[in-house]
């Protein structure tokens, strides 16, 4: 019995300590949304339209993904996905390799900016979202994936395709406090060549790039086309447009494209020197020389070469 | 498997400087009218070049090492590591052990304490772990 209470007196002791600071950065936590985002968005919104795939025992990561990839068209199932995703050694499937997978399939996972405000947004734009959550404390954690498909906005809840529920309900605040766990991780499925509304130059460049990296320029084209008609002012975005170009034969665009990246950032060695090599191919050494000239006077690793092929005009 | 580390990273210095002494004859090559790429520049903060593959492959052949002794099944091991971006090998080869892995399995044999530290969050609304406490 003394020994009983003595365990009794360590356990309240231990969830005391643990408890109590939670309670209280919960509070400070409040309120989730920005007032900006109550007055923009509609009041209730579900995408109906996601198909529900449940989980069986660890695969909540191939589940997740064969709901956001058939949403695409991609026809697919959980069986399938398995093998591609899961890690039997981790009971689980790991960030790095849901975005992979995505890919394998041909299409781009862009992450989204880790706010409930940015989340909402695109679930108002129609667009699910994969978001991975930590059920649990991070003492002992419970990691999951789940696909975000609506919210009830006087309500504060949001909406999930989670784990064996079809619609799993819960408030703001308590998804939240789950989501935050991750660093608010979470993503959106896009067939190539379209760009979802609210996703940033940054994490869509970084995308299109891990997707070009396994498909190569030309399959990548459309996507960089989407991200420069969205940002043109975006330098890095210009210059891959034109890398994408060129690869796919078509070098009198793909200079305009170097064009307009050295335009929007004059300091941009990478694109002079490239912008120079192509004007060298069609012959046009005056111009050429002029964008070597900037490339070789910005300090980088381009600089070299276009001091060797200035020698060389 | 650290022999093989060591292994490849010599036959890789070793391919590295071969491959490269053409190129330090004639300091840069003219001929050359490769583009810079994207994924250069995206990367251009990180080591330089030649680090940089190295360290690519590397990691490459870390992951693929790991990902065996995941348990994944042999024949998706290559097409598995193939579709990672160099950054996300990186990733994976540096922290495997660390990376969340995101299973949503339910609490199955925790501790009586924690059982009931988890009700109590669930309660308080921090947690989502027992559907119950709704």
């Amino acid at each position: 019995m003394k020994i009983l209470l003595s365990h009794a007196r360590y356990a309240g002791v231990f969830m005391l300590a643990l408890v109590l600071p939670l309670a209280l950065s919960a509070c400070a936590q409040n309120p989730v949304l920005l007032d900006s985002t109550y007055a923009s968005l509609a009041p209730q919104v579900e995408n109906n339209d996601v198909p529900f795939f449940s989980q069986t025992e660890y695969q909540c990561g191939p589940a997740t993904l064969a709901m956001v990839l058939n949403y695409q068209g991609v026809d697919t199932n959980v069986d399938e996905l398995i093998p591609q995703v899961f890690l039997p050694g981790r009971d689980g499937s790991v960030q790095p390799e849901m975005l992979a997978t995505v890919r394998r399939h041909h299409q781009l996972a862009y992450p989204i900016r880790g706010t409930m405000d940015a989340l909402l947004g695109h679930l108002e734009a129609g667009d699910p979202v994969v978001v991975m959550q930590n059920l649990s404390l991070p003492i002992y954690p419970m990691w999951h994936y789940a696909v975000a498909i609506g919210f009830d906005l006087p309500e504060e809840t949001i909406l999930l395709r989670s784990g064996e529920h079809k619609r799993h309900t819960l408030s703001f605040s308590r998804f939240d406090a789950t989501w935050a766990r991750s660093d608010r991780w979470g993503f959106i499925v896009a067939n190539p060549g379209t760009l979802p509304e609210g996703i940033t130059a940054r994490n869509a460049l970084e995308a299109i790039s891990a997707y070009e990296e396994t498909h190569g320029p030309k399959e990548a084209l459309t996507s960089w086309q989407a991200l420069v008609e969205r940002y043109p002012a975006n330098p890095l975005g210009q210059f891959a447009l034109g890398n994408a170009l060129y690869a796919d034969g078509q070098p009198e665009k793909a200079i305009t494209a170097f064009e307009a990246a050295t335009q929007h950032d004059a300091y941009m060695g990478a694109a002079w020197l490239n912008l120079g090599i192509l004007q060298l191919q069609q012959n046009k050494p005056e111009e050429a020389r002029n964008a070597l000239m900037q490339a070789a006077s910005i300090e980088g690793s381009w600089q070299e070469r276009a001091q060797a092929l200035l020698t060389d005009i | 498997m650290k022999t093989l580390r060591a292994y490849l990273s010599t036959l890789l210095i070793a391919a590295l400087v071969i491959t490269s002494l053409p190129v330090a004859a004639a300091p840069v090559s003219p001929q050359s009218m490769d583009l810079v790429s994207t994924q250069s520049v995206l990367a251009n903060d990180r080591a330089g070049a030649d680090r940089e593959r190295i360290n690519e492959i590397l990691a490459r052949a870390d992951v693929q090492e790991q990902l065996v002794k995941q348990g994944v099944d042999l024949a998706e091991v290559d097409a598995r590591v193939a579709a990672l971006s160099d950054a996300e090998a990186q990733q994976m080869a540096q922290q495997l052990e660390q990376l969340p892995a995101g299973a949503g399995g339910g609490v199955v044999g925790a501790l009586f304490a924690v059982f009931i530290i988890l009700l109590i969050t669930d309660i308080l609304g921090l947690t989502d772990v027992y559907p119950f406490t709704r």
